[in-house]
């Protein structure tokens, strides 16, 4: 409180350029999407909504933006179950090996994503799977499947170990204390959880690139196929509904468990 | 006040009741340490019975087998007669109240105290009404659709309760669920544990170490430590005729005076510290002391008496000039600290409900009291 003013002006100094920083990309996207002439431009030449107007009319890019909603979904979906009951067990029971498990599941993290895209990649093609959007979704939830379980582990950590030995003592066996007690008490950390995942997967963009081919782009690979050809502000202005839904999956969270819940969650 | 001939009575109902709890040679080691050692007793049906002990004496693990949570290395424990250590807590008909509560945190206190019934498949016509009944046996009628943390501390108390019991259980297990409230709602809880046990006449098993508690909730009293028990018996039983010094010590504010036996004449001992001698009785008749061996004399704080004046403790048997060396004003006593030289410079511990201005620290007073107050232990014994 009674700091020099100099101690306080290089703090706040250092918080104005962190500031900048963090937020410059959004904000040169933000204000090229709104520019009235043909390029991107930052600050952007006169102001409109023409971009905005047109993203309306691009099938090609709503197409892209739709599938990469599918595949954020289809990664949600196995994500939920896969990491609630992984998250549970490593916090919750003396697992064997769980040292090990542990390491196993957080791999995904270790390899660079360019190697686990080329992996997936040669596993999909012997499957014969590659060329639907459903196996883009699995290879989301396989990559930042730690993620979930991290955010579990962490609502699983904090229970009270008593309160399943009390649903037992209430006559409850295990199957009926998971679905009534165990889970009803990590679902805030399930539920940060999988709009993590969600968002992730929303904005997969290296891995997808390896696995979808010309007929399946999702977003982030139809923006960037775009601008190797011509760089169109309509490209900010889908990015800045990109970045809106992110926001809104953020504020989803804030609104259902609470953002400290989900900051503390590791 | 209990006399000789209540508990007397108090032995002749338990014999008529059967036995609703049997521990058999339970014993419980944990990486080669024992939690419990060969702890055997039987619980009547319908008796409270408390099991105090300090932290790490093994009393909550006892409780934990009871209510399976954990399987004993070794023993038996039979509930209405009936072996149980192969069944699973949720098969058991055990109510627990746990140290945290434990309650269900996401749900109402009707919820909470509905769970049971909803697991042990009640007809759902018949849950809202049975809950209602047990919300109002704890004074909560009303109080059902509150959220758990929208409740007090004390409320809270009351939904476990009403939870561990709503289902009729045959056996309640209490984990000091006391031990985190301030004192006032404590001992107001403990009346209402009393008061609900007797009601329902529910065979219960409390863990404590507060001897306060457990004086005033409990038919029995198992006093335990490292993991064995040390005594089992009647309250006022355990206060008054303590078994060993840890007993003692646990129990009540407790005097000890150390010596050499010397001699013996009946139940009377003679003990010797250097130049001087005191005189007490045998405290435990099953295990006789040898002369020479070095002993250990409890006499509870208020059974002596305190003076300045040597003269006015005539006929008290056995007296002892001091030097007082602390005095802590309680409120409705003073506690004086006493150190007597001709005793090995023992620190005696007396209560003074009189006057209390007339004595201050550094005087010299005489301490008296009766050789039949004073139990004489074996020094070993009660240490393992």
């Amino acid at each position: 409180m009674n700091a020099p003013l100099g101690k306080t002006l290089t703090l706040w100094l250092l918080i104005g350029i962190a500031l900048i920083v963090l937020s410059a990309p959004t904000i040169v996207v933000l204000g090229a999407s709104f520019t009235s002439g043909n390029i991107i431009t930052f600050p952007p030449d006169g102001l409109s909504l023409k971009w905005y107007a047109k993203l309306a009319g691009a099938r090609a890019l709503w197409e892209a933006f739709l599938r990469s909603v599918y595949v954020a979904t289809v990664c949600t979906i196995i994500s939920i179950p896969a990491g609630t009951v992984a998250g549970v067990a490593l916090a919750k029971y003396g697992v064997r090996f769980e040292k090990t498990i542990q390491t196993y599941l957080l791999l995904p993290f270790t390899i660079p994503l360019i190697g686990s895209g080329i992996g997936l990649m040669l596993v999909f093609g012997n499957a014969g799977v590659l060329g639907s959007l459903w196996p883009v979704g699995l290879a989301c939830c396989v990559i930042n499947l730690p993620f979930m379980i991290w955010a579990v582990t962490a609502s699983a950590s904090a229970l009270d170990p008593d309160l399943e030995l009390a649903a037992a003592n209430c006559g409850a066996p295990p199957l009926q204390t998971f679905f009534h007690v165990t889970l009803p008490a990590v679902m805030p950390g399930v539920i940060s959880g999988s709009l993590l995942m969600f968002i992730l997967a929303l904005n997969e963009f290296l891995v997808s690139l390896l696995l979808v081919d010309a007929r399946i782009v999702t977003l982030p690979v139809h923006i960037y196929n775009s601008i190797r050809s011509i760089i169109t502000p309509d490209l900010a202005a889908i990015s800045v509904v990109f970045i809106i839904c992110a926001a809104g999956a953020v504020a989803l969270l804030d609104r259902l468990v609470g953002l400290d819940v989900f900051l503390k969650s590791k | 006040m209990h006399d000789a001939t209540t508990d007397a009575g108090a032995r002749e109902a338990q014999g008529s009741q059967p036995v609703a709890v049997s521990v058999l040679d339970v014993s419980m080691v944990y990486d080669g340490v024992h939690a419990v050692r060969d702890a055997s007793f039987d619980l009547p049906r319908g008796r409270f019975l408390t099991i105090l002990g300090p932290s790490g004496s093994g009393k909550t693990t006892l409780l934990r087998l009871i209510a399976g949570f954990q399987k004993p290395t070794k023993g038996d424990i039979l509930i209405n007669g009936t072996s149980v250590n192969a069944v699973p807590p949720h098969k058991r008909s055990i109510g627990m109240v746990f140290q945290r509560l434990a309650l269900f945190p996401h749900m109402t206190a009707a919820e909470n105290v509905a769970f049971p019934l909803k697991m042990r498949r009640t007809d759902a016509r018949k849950i809202p009404e049975r809950v209602d009944r047990y919300l109002d046996l704890v004074k909560l009628g009303g109080f059902g659709q509150r959220r758990i943390h929208e409740l007090s501390g004390g409320q809270q108390q009351r939904v476990a309760i009403a939870r561990a019991l709503v289902f009729e259980p045959d056996l309640l297990l209490l984990d000091e669920p006391l031990a985190a409230l301030d004192r006032k709602l404590r001992e107001e809880m403990q009346l209402e544990f009393r008061r609900i046990q007797r009601e329902l006449g529910v065979t219960t098993i409390n863990v404590t170490h507060d001897q306060r508690e457990a004086l005033v909730v409990s038919d029995e009293i198992i006093v335990m430590d490292h993991g064995v028990i040390q005594q089992k018996a009647e309250p006022s039983r355990t206060y008054r005729s303590p078994r060993n010094a840890f007993v003692a010590s646990f129990i009540g504010v407790t005097n000890f005076i150390a010596g050499d036996a010397r001699s013996l004449a009946g139940d009377t001992v003679v003990v010797g510290v250097g130049e001087s001698e005191w005189t007490g009785v045998i405290g435990d008749k099953a295990c006789p002391l040898n002369v020479g061996a070095p002993v250990r004399g409890a006499i509870r704080a208020e059974q002596i008496r305190i003076a300045r004046d040597g003269r006015a403790l005539e006929g008290a048997g056995s007296r002892h000039a001091g030097i007082v060396s602390d005095a802590i004003f309680e409120g409705e006593r003073v506690v004086y600290e006493v150190r007597l030289p001709d005793l090995g410079d023992t620190l005696m511990r007396v209560f003074d409900h009189g006057p209390h201005d007339t004595i201050a620290v550094g005087d010299e007073v005489y301490l008296g009291w009766n050789p039949d107050d004073v139990l004489v232990f074996d020094d070993e014994a009660g240490h393992p």
